[in-house]
């Protein structure tokens, strides 16, 4: 049965869905095995939190994880000095996601374009446009992935839609201790 | 060398005919009345450094029968078409909805007020407007001297929508650039198209002109005396409100009725009598009508809710649908007696189709005065909206189909508990669609419910004053081109904004730092609806002079024309560069040198997508909300990769700037704070003198500073030429900053202009004035 999008009415799409990822292991697995991933960091980071930890702070701990480079949109950046980190790129995400589309683009860290580009708490509609472009722009040379707590059809990997932020919550710590253990 | 004389062709003399080149104000230009080829190069060059990014909404075209077409991952559908040509070709359908909206508008008007006055009513704009219509003379070449002048405008423009529009259709254009140069066409005509509507409008129904000082007028819907009949007027063509009111002066009502509206025709109406009354903008309409406090809502043009007899039927309101873009299946009674169609709305609570202002204007304020007494009008109390919101079981699907992302169960659940804190910030945030009542499994009347979260307050909105003059584009030039009034910003657009209150704080923080900002159509009215110190809104803190620091309220969205325009008015005016039919070197003048900055927070509709690229077509970048990604194009740079070389005309070479100025054409911002800090930025032009740019460069840094945490911006150092440029208060620390990346100066371009880096008609002397 074809999943249906949380926000309906921002989200309907064509007729290539993303792959729902269910399982915190594959997921992991997933992350483990792209060489050059790139996490993408939206605003909606601020205003989430889940059992009183603020989902920018679950973003930061996925990065330190699986050690990889956070680049972040709108003014997420405040929030993350704030709390200590220093966003290894800033980029508003209709700018990274031009560069990401770009094959030859060197990448946050000057060693080359992404091969997995991972989107969290960008708000719905401009995050599934932007998974659109890099659908149909970037498919050759990027894979792209959303560890939100909605389903997104544009992703190639995307999570389901969850009951409770709990269980999305519960989803990011098994995730987290998973890429801990298998790096 | 001789001189080639080419010889003119047979269209080439009709045009010159039409615009009547022989009388010689100034020169004609390369491209009197262009068609869609014309400015071709020039956008080209445009889009050399601003690609379009494109973010289709589905995988699939499904225009014609040989489809649905799979465009997914490099396919190509039946007609050879790829993902990104389709995509171009929705943006130049979009454009050209809105271009054929606002020319369609000006049409009308323009045979109302001709059938009044007679085609050769002369055009006068007042004492400090000489230049009346800098849009029209830029891209058609015609001087307008009469409504006449404006109706051989207005044709000019419905035959490129034509000829654009056929570009459309199956097996035409394949190529996406073309289609992108094709929308900027439309959009350009756009303009034009506005530009006759208002001018129109400020001649025929003596709106404001050449005055900055307008009245203040009421906007909110406290505002309006429910006691009394109330006429609500819904849309954007002025038409039948402008002769209500005659009516109702004429007949000694105008104590007796309220009138009052919602979007553009609240503006255009408050231009007219400043005793009128603004609901608000259009995210506003659906709750007002659904409160059943309008007697009678006339309808007139774009922006309407399509089923708006419906909802007036739930609330035992009448309409009258004045216009025939709009009629709802009812029956046209335009021919009907008077007093029958009044006895029908009356007794048989009918509504109807009255495509004659006049008659229109009579029977709305007859069946107001009829049925106002007979109807029950108040608004819900918060025992009611209690009781009411207990159906509620916060299922959740309220905020699955909710395009502003709000969870409104959470807070009607908490309101049902008595507390409206929430509701009331959910209010804020609301844009209207009714969406969520519609899919609401129990029922739950949230609109209903949702008039306990109004606010029942009333604020002060300056009435639309019109084209900005002569002479405050005499004093504030210099400063704009060299860059020490910062910048100009346009707040235009519909109101699809994530919260309300955006715009006003835009405003506040921009004018407060003595750029120029204009406003018009829904955000001048969102702008108007926060009280900052001592209770006063933007329009009464600053100034409403187009001068640094001042905030003025234009008019509608046809409105729009005047800022565009006051960009030309520089270059023209100030500048003193020729604009007959001289497009290219306008728009060059005004993206190398004119510092404006385009925000449109809540565009939703296709016409804000025209007006938007109408103004990157003249060089002005415009700044969207994070909806608007749903327009599926923007115009992106890649600041450190882009081509940013331009000809420095004084020594005549081509040089690399290596600024990315203005950065963007088209950009979408996902938040506010986001955009405080993009907005200065994007005001930043090559031609900025030291002193201009270090002004600039304050703002962009500690608007950054402000908003993002401290440091400074990753970018900043590109645009910093020479340590003159460098703010005083951050000097230390930037060139700190500069030495750690092994930064160089480097010279500023003298007479920065696209001329001359591209195949184009126009020499480099045009533009060295």
């Amino acid at each position: 049965m074809a999943v249906v999008p949380f926000h309906r009415v921002n989200v309907l799409t064509g007729i290539k869905a993303s792959r729902i990822i269910e399982d915190p292991v594959q997921c992991a697995d997933l992350i483990l095995k792209a060489r050059r991933p790139l996490l993408v960091l939206g605003a909606k980071l601020i205003e989430w939190s889940v059992d009183g930890k603020l989902a920018l702070e679950y973003a930061l701990d996925i990065a330190r994880a699986a050690r990889i480079p956070a680049c972040g949109t709108a003014h997420v950046k405040g929030k993350m000095v704030e709390l200590g980190v220093s966003p290894d790129s800033v980029y508003d995400v209709v700018e990274i996601v031009n560069a990401l589309k770009d094959p030859d683009w060197r990448g946050v860290k000057k060693e080359g374009n992404h091969d997995l580009v991972i989107f969290l708490g960008v708000r719905s509609d401009l995050e599934e446009q932007c998974l659109s472009v890099l659908k149909h722009f970037a498919y050759k040379h990027l894979r792209t992935m959303t560890l939100d707590k909605y389903y997104f059809p544009h992703a190639n990997y995307s999570l389901p839609n969850f009951k409770k932020d709990e269980q999305w919550g519960g989803f990011l710590e098994e995730l987290m201790a998973n890429l801990r253990k298998e790096r | 060398m001789a001189e080639v004389v080419k010889e003119l062709t047979r269209k080439e003399k009709e045009i010159r005919e039409l615009i009547r080149a022989e009388i010689p104000w100034e020169p004609v230009g390369p491209t009197p009345m262009p068609e869609i080829a014309d400015l071709r190069s020039w956008d080209m060059r445009l889009l050399k450094t601003y690609k379009p990014w494109y973010a289709p909404f589905c995988d699939l075209c499904c225009l014609c029968t040989y489809g649905k077409c799979d465009l997914s991952q490099g396919r190509r559908g039946a007609c050879g078409l790829d993902i990104a040509t389709q995509q171009a070709r929705i943006i130049l359908l979009a454009c050209l909805m809105g271009c054929s909206a606002h020319a369609a508008h000006g049409g009308h008007i323009l045979e109302h007020l001709i059938e009044k006055y007679g085609a050769d009513k002369k055009i006068d704009m007042g004492t400090y407007i000489e230049l009346e219509a800098p849009n029209i003379r830029t891209v058609t070449g015609l001087k307008p001297e009469t409504l006449g002048d404006l109706k051989t405008v207005i044709e000019y423009v419905y035959k490129e929508i034509t000829h654009l529009l056929d570009s459309t259709h199956f097996g035409q254009e394949g190529s996406y650039l073309d289609y992108e140069s094709k929308a900027l066409h439309a959009s350009m005509l756009d303009h034009v198209g506005m530009e006759v509507a208002d001018i129109a409008q400020i001649v025929g129904f003596n709106f404001p002109t050449s005055v900055a000082d307008t009245p203040l007028v009421d906007m909110g819907w406290a505002s309006v005396d429910e006691s009394k009949p109330v006429i609500l007027l819904v849309g954007h063509n002025p038409a039948t409100s402008t002769t209500i009111i005659d009516y109702l002066r004429e007949n000694d009502l105008y104590d007796k009725v309220e009138v009052a509206g919602i979007c553009c025709t609240a503006l255009e109406t408050t231009r007219y009598s400043d005793r009128a009354k603004i609901v608000g903008p259009l995210s506003r309409q659906l709750f007002y009508v659904r409160t059943g406090i309008a007697d009678v809502i006339v309808t007139d043009e774009q922006c309407i809710r399509t089923d708006m007899p419906i909802e007036a039927d739930n609330v035992d309101s009448r309409v009258i649908a004045t216009l025939d873009k709009a009629m709802y299946g009812l029956e046209d009674a335009t021919d009907w007696d008077t007093e029958e169609i009044v006895k029908q709305m009356v007794e048989d609570k009918k509504h109807f189709a009255i495509l004659n202002t006049k008659k229109a204007a009579e029977v709305a304020a007859k069946v107001a005065l009829k049925i106002a007494p007979q109807r029950k009008k108040r608004w819900i109390t918060e025992e009611e909206a209690i009781e009411l919101a207990k159906k509620c079981t916060n299922c959740g699907i309220c905020e699955r189909v909710c395009p502003n992302l709000i969870n409104i169960g959470d807070g009607i659940t908490e309101l049902a508990k008595g507390s409206f804190d929430l509701i009331k910030e959910q209010f804020n945030q609301c844009i209207g669609c009714g969406k969520c009542e519609q899919e609401c499994p129990n029922k739950v009347p949230i609109f209903k419910i949702m008039q306990v979260a109004a606010s029942k307050e009333t604020w002060k909105i300056r009435a639309g004053r019109g084209p900005v003059m002569d002479t405050e584009i005499r004093n504030v030039g210099a400063p704009i081109t060299l860059g020490t009034i910062p910048g100009v910003l346009a707040f235009v657009g519909c109101s699809n904004y994530p919260d309300i209150d955006d715009v006003a704080d835009m405003v506040y923080e921009f004018a407060r730092r003595k750029y120029i900002v204009t406003l018009t159509g829904c955000a001048a009215m969102a702008a108007g609806m926060k009280k900052f110190e001592n209770g006063k809104t933007v329009y009464e803190l600053f100034p409403p002079e187009f001068d640094a620091g001042g905030v003025l309220n234009v008019g509608s969205c046809v409105s729009n024309a005047h800022i565009s325009g006051a960009a030309i008015k520089i270059a023209n005016i100030f500048a003193a560069l020729p604009l007959r039919a001289n497009y290219e070197v306008m728009a060059d003048y005004v993206f190398n040198r004119v510092g404006a900055c385009g925000v449109a927070w809540g565009a939703m509709s296709q016409k804000a997508a025209s007006i938007g690229t109408g103004f990157n077509r003249l060089g002005i970048p415009v700044l969207l909300g994070p909806h608007s990604s749903k327009y599926r194009r923007l115009y992106l740079s890649r600041k450190e990769e882009d081509d940013w070389t331009v000809m420095d005309a004084r020594k005549r070479e081509i040089v690399d700037s290596g600024e990315p100025s203005p950065e963007h054409l088209a950009y979408v911002c996902e938040t506010k704070e986001k955009a405080m800090v993009m907005i200065p930025k994007l005001c930043i032009r090559k031609n900025d003198t030291p002193q201009g740019r270090s002004i600039k460069l304050n703002h962009y840094i500690s608007l950054y500073k402000k908003y993002m945490g401290g440091g400074l911006p990753e970018d900043v150092h590109l645009f910093i030429r020479r340590d003159a440029d460098i703010p005083l208060v951050y000097k230390k620390e930037v060139r700190a900053y500069l030495k750690e990346i092994d930064w160089q100066p480097k010279e500023p371009v003298g007479l920065p202009t696209l001329i001359g880096t591209y195949p184009t008609k126009v020499p480099l002397d045009a533009v060295i004035h």
